[in-house]
């Protein structure tokens, strides 16, 4: 059987990493195509509940983007993020996957290359460290995990 | 200092060396990084004049001869300096020339052709009082065609500029303004998701690198969808009308639009929505253009899948939004500005001229701030004689104290401010007064900034060691013919500004040096100084200076001037080491003048607080966006202006002045401020009152309040006011009781997009 | 405010041992404040249980719910059916949780997932200090506001000892010594003459050396109605 194609969730901010993605495609950047970006106003939006369900449910990796440290559009809130995804890193490794498999960079909207080459970098990370071992989800449907507020 | 610091972070092992005359870092936060890029980057900074540079024939290498060393006692680890020591020659990969700005010839010639006023160079004279207009009436300048300069000032010079020439639009304001029509919002939050999605070619800009056609029919089987549909161009005004046509042919309710991104054309498709008569926020972009088509356009399958991946999780998203309402707040009709000081009472006068009411807020018994402290001018770059400050000051404050729109409040001050953006209410301090209570939509912050008093070099201990503001004073008073002083001594960079450049010492210093000059050209004037950082045309006045026979010293941060006030005798002794010589030389001088820097005014601190609006480590407003935004805060509807921001030369806090007077006045020209949408909510039945959100949150906008009832009946929940909440979602990923949702970004809206993803097999895997 | 920390992770999925059904039960009040066992806190145990047994190979079905109090039999009675299902109880309620939980569900297994470290208060986000032992007689009255029983490592009442060390106590350079806070306050305050008063060997009986402690109301307790 071929190799699974890895589910990689990049989170990116608004007003800097998801710009950015933009202009990757812009410049024509090319980068392997397992990245899905997810949009936030701001990385300060970041739950690390979410991120963990990401992973519960299958992701191989995340790439958390935000603004430049010093830049974020809402003052601090990327340095709120990278605080999280430290601790993201630490529950994996505890639970024992890899804190490899999640990382958080930095960018502005001007910075489309840097984009292209983390969402490369990335990929190649999680390459090595090898898919997933809680993929495919045990609830194959996209029900909502528990602890999600009803509507 | 940037390019360096770049050219080490692209390739550390790069080795850069910079060559220069003088460091001028003379603006908020340069100083600092200039540090840093010695101190963290290694980069080698040596004052010199480079002699030659020639190019090694066989191996290409570029040599830079220039004389370098260093004197005993001199300290070379920081930073090497000499003039006369012998010559050194090292070799580069590559030599980068820092030259100065200049006007370009079609630049010059828009000039002559709007007939403005250029000096030699090609710069277009601009009015020191005046400093964004040019010679003719109704054009204004801006930028780095005024003089040289960066971006913070230039993106000031516009926004000022706009000010100035709205000012003269202002009766006709909104009279070529049209209204778009909606019909009535549908009410569909009954309705089960009936989703149409529309999946766009954009030419070939998408079709040509995926599969259109599958990834529209794969869309029409996803949950939730009644129709999917592929458009040649979506933002066309026929697909636009069609989306809009099928959306009332199918009952649609909700919108997946697959095409380009959100960043630019949200905007038009919620327009589309909104005419046929759907909530904005029930629209999701699924971006398979610019992250997607353009960025996999070798793996034809793979951009396919990545595609339906992508519209599977915009469906699964879109199924779970919800309408927003964005709430209409009345916009109060004033504006309020603290500090009447030139830029204070600019900035008012810039909105009153506008047509706004604008109360003035100064808590000394008369205008004017350090505007009463100048008493001459550096001479303007055409040569035309100096403008009296004194007249200005007259000028200003006349207009101020007759100008009918514009409320005075003396000896007062800011106590508290409560409200937001459009609805700020103040209670005013007055001296032997009862309070007074002011409502208004924007606030400016003009407060200035002081000259700082400290004991350095004996200040305070002797009446010959003076302050250049004092020195100032001395000199507008005396009267002709009086015999001057035989020698002056200058002192730069003293107290705070030898870690920070307070940015117009030097070029205060110069000022004075040269009107002592011009009263008794006999008198000696030497100045003691570390960098002169005379930026944009004040280098000038540094020339004019030197031809004059000031004398100038360079003194290093190990090697600081000394001042002796014990000695007797007939001057005060300032021993100095200088740089060019390596010798330490003793001075005695009828006068010392100490460059102390200005300083955040007093108080200015505690209004910050007041405010909830932040300042730096030194003290300083800090404002929202360096680049983006340098006249207003991150909080709505808060604006700076002048030396509360950093300390300024007068023309440059007069620019800075109807700067924020402009972006105030694009809330003061609405009737009504549209606010909410993208913002937090607290759950009350969940939150515990722990003050999580209060302590994290950007803007300080979460209160808990202990009217209201939180989770067992504890006292006290957070509440965020709907109207001020930028949308950051920061408090949300705090809350440790999962009791904040962000609208739009809700817990189960965020999931259910990561969530679809896994609920299929991904790119390339078979169907 | 009562301050808690999770155990380690390891020692949690020590206590569940061969349990397949687990109920992580969250409590809303002082241990979501200290961030170590509210509603977020309890869906990332959760979640990391679930995650750490299915890499182990021995999937748990991991559930949780978070009520207002788990020191309250109002609070926790809805949580009947739910523990009746689930092989174990996993609290994450300070110590009186734990207890609340194992006395109304006789037949539940209940264990802690957290420990119950202090009574004390967040001196800034992410940073909380002990400032009450609950030793049932309170002194603060004579000493400035600040408990000697709590902050002082040696719980004296009459002055600092020899490990007193430019303000720092001996056990760690990050503690204050209790004793030069209170002596700098009083002397603030011109109130050093409180100091010399001699405290007398203080009586433990009202604090944990007098056995468990009980407080009754008599004035709050409801009257039993009277049957017919």
């Amino acid at each position: 059987m071929a190799e699974r194609p890895l589910h990689i969730v990049a989170y990116c901010c608004h007003y800097c990493a998801y710009a950015a993605a933009d202009l990757a495609g812009v410049l024509r950047l090319r980068y392997p195509a397992e990245t899905r970006i997810v949009e936030l106003p701001c990385t300060g939006r970041l739950d690390p509940l979410e991120v963990l369900h990401a992973f519960e449910h299958g992701a191989d990796g995340v790439m958390v983007a935000g603004c430049l440290e010093g830049d974020c559009h809402f003052r601090a809130g990327n340095l709120n993020a990278r605080r999280r995804v430290g601790r993201i890193q630490e529950l994996l490794s505890r639970v024992g996957l890899e804190p490899g498999r999640i990382e958080m960079v930095n960018m502005s909207s001007a910075m489309g290359r840097q984009f292209a080459d983390a969402a490369a970098r990335i990929t190649e990370q999680i390459r090595a460290l090898g898919p997933s071992p809680l993929y495919p989800p045990i609830h194959a449907t996209a029900a909502a995990p528990d602890g999600a507020p009803p509507s | 200092a940037k390019e360096a610091v770049m050219a080490r972070e692209h390739d550390p092992e790069t080795s850069v060396h910079v060559f220069m005359m003088d460091m001028r870092a003379f603006s908020k936060g340069y100083e600092a990084y200039y540090q840093r890029a010695r101190e963290q980057y290694g980069i080698q900074y040596t004052r010199c004049r480079i002699s030659a540079l020639r190019e090694d024939p066989e191996s290409h290498d570029l040599f830079v001869r220039y004389a370098s060393g260093q004197w005993p006692g001199a300290s070379g680890e920081k930073e090497l300096t000499t003039d006369h020591s012998p010559l050194t020659t090292d070799s580069f990969d590559l030599v980068v020339l820092s030259v100065g700005m200049e006007i370009s010839e079609p630049v010059r010639r828009l000039g002559r052709d709007l007939g403005v006023e250029l000096d030699d160079y090609g710069f277009c004279h601009t009015a020191l009082f005046q400093p964004l207009e040019t010679s003719r009436p109704g054009i204004y300048a801006a930028g780095p065609f005024r003089e040289p300069k960066d971006i913070p000032e230039s993106v000031i010079d516009a926004s000022g500029a706009a000010a100035a020439a709205s000012a003269l639009l202002a009766p006709s304001r909104g009279r070529l303004a049209r209204f778009v029509e909606y019909p009535p919002e549908r009410a569909i939050t009954q309705e089960e998701p009936r989703l149409g999605v529309f999946v766009c070619h954009c030419g070939s800009n998408i079709a040509g690198f995926l599969d259109v056609p599958d990834v529209t029919a794969y869309a029409s089987h996803l949950p939730g969808v009644v129709h999917a549909d592929h458009l040649l161009y979506a933002c066309s005004q026929d697909s636009t009308a069609t989306i809009q046509r099928r959306i009332a042919e199918h009952n649609l309710n909700r919108v997946v639009v697959a095409s380009c991104t959100p960043l630019t054309h949200a905007p038009l498709f919620q327009d589309v929505l909104r005419q046929a008569g759907l909530n904005e926020f029930l629209l999701t972009m699924a971006n398979i253009r610019n992250q997607c088509s353009w960025v996999h356009s070798e793996d034809r399958q793979a951009a396919t899948a990545k595609a339906k991946d992508l519209v599977r999780m915009a469906v699964a998203r879109t199924v779970t939004l919800e309408p927003l309402t964005r709430q209409t707040v009345a916009v109060a009709e004033a504006a309020l500005v603290i500090g009447g000081g030139p830029a204070g009472m600019t900035a008012c006068l810039t909105l009153a001229d506008q047509g706004y009411a604008v109360h003035l807020v100064e808590r000394e018994p008369k205008l004017g701030g350090n505007l009463r402290h100048i008493h001459t001018l550096l001479p303007p770059s055409d040569g035309s004689p100096a403008p009296d400050p004194q007249r200005l000051l007259a000028d200003l404050e006349g207009r101020v104290t007759a100008h009918p729109r514009i409320t005075l409040h003396l000896e007062a001050e800011v106590e508290d401010v409560h409200g937001f953006v459009g609805n700020f209410t103040s209670r005013i301090r007055r001296t032997n007064q009862p309070d007074d209570s002011i409502g208004h939509s924007v606030l400016v912050v003009a407060v200035g900034a002081q000259e700082y008093r400290g004991p350095e070099y004996g200040y305070g201990t002797d009446a010959r060691i003076l302050t250049q503001q004092e020195f100032e004073a001395r000199l507008s008073s005396t009267a002709d013919g009086s015999r001057g002083p035989r020698r002056v001594v200058m002192i730069q960079c003293v107290g705070p500004a030898e870690q920070t450049c307070a940015r117009t010492c030097c070029a205060t210093a110069l000022k004075n040096a040269l009107r002592l000059k011009d009263l008794h050209p006999a008198s000696e004037v030497v100045v003691l100084y570390r960098d002169m950082r005379t930026y944009g045309f004040k280098e000038r006045l540094y020339t004019q200076a030197r031809s004059r026979g000031v004398v100038f010293m360079r003194y290093d941060e190990d090697h600081k001037p000394h001042v002796d006030v014990s000695r007797q005798g007939p001057g005060v002794r300032v021993t100095a080491w200088d740089g060019a010589s390596g010798e330490t030389m003793a001075i005695d001088a009828d006068l010392v003048v100490l460059s102390m820097p200005m300083v955040p005014s007093e108080g200015s601190r505690h209004l910050a607080t007041t405010l909830k609006v932040p300042v730096d480590a030194d003290g300083w407003f800090l404002e929202a966006h360096v680049k983006l935004r340098p006249v207003e805060f991150a909080n709505s509807g808060i604006y700076l202006a002048g030396a509360a921001h950093y300390p300024k030369l007068l023309d440059e806090s007069l620019a800075q002045a109807q700067a924020a007077a402009s972006r105030a006045a694009t809330i003061l020209a609405r009737p009504t401020l549209s606010s909410g949408g993208v913002v937090a909510m607290v759950n009350e039945a969940a939150c515990v009152g722990c003050l999580t959100c209060v302590r994290v949150c950007p803007l300080g906008i979460p209160v808990v309040d202990a009217a209201r009832v939180g989770i067992g009946g504890t006292m006290g929940t957070a509440y965020i006011e709907p109207t001020i909440c930028q949308g950051c979602g920061t408090c949300v990923g705090e809350c440790p009781a999962g009791a904040i949702e962000l609208l739009h970004y809700r817990h189960h809206q965020v999931e259910q997009q990561v969530m679809s993803l896994f609920a299929e097999p991904a790119v390339g895997e078979a169907r | 405010m009562i301050i808690a920390e999770q155990k380690p992770f390891e020692e949690i999925k020590g206590l569940l041992g061969e349990a397949e059904k687990v109920l992580v039960v969250g409590c809303g009040t002082c241990v979501t404040v200290c961030f170590a066992g509210g509603e977020k806190e309890a869906g990332i145990l959760a979640t990391s249980l679930r995650m750490a047994t299915r890499i182990d190979g021995q999937p748990k079905d991991v559930t949780h719910q978070t009520v207002q109090r788990q020191c309250e039999w109002e609070y926790i009675d809805p949580l009947a059916e739910s523990v009746r299902q689930a092989d174990i109880v996993l609290s994450l309620g300070c110590g009186i949780g734990v207890q609340a939980l194992a006395e109304r569900f006789p037949e539940a297994i209940v264990v802690p997932g957290l420990n119950t470290s202090f009574l004390g208060l967040p001196t800034e986000q992410g940073v909380w200090e002990e400032r009450c032992a609950a030793c049932g007689s309170c002194i603060l009255g004579l000493t400035g506001g600040i408990c000697p029983i709590a902050r002082c490592a040696k719980q004296l009442l009459n002055g600092p000892c020899g490990g007193s060390q430019d303000g720092r106590c001996e056990i760690g350079h990050d503690t204050p010594c209790a004793w030069q806070l209170i002596y700098d306050r009083l002397k603030a305050q011109n109130r050093l003459h409180l100091l010399l008063e001699i405290q007398p060997a203080k009586n433990w009986s009202t604090s944990r050396d007098g056995g468990p402690r009980r407080i009754t109301r008599e004035d709050l307790r409801l009257a039993a109605e009277v049957s017919e």
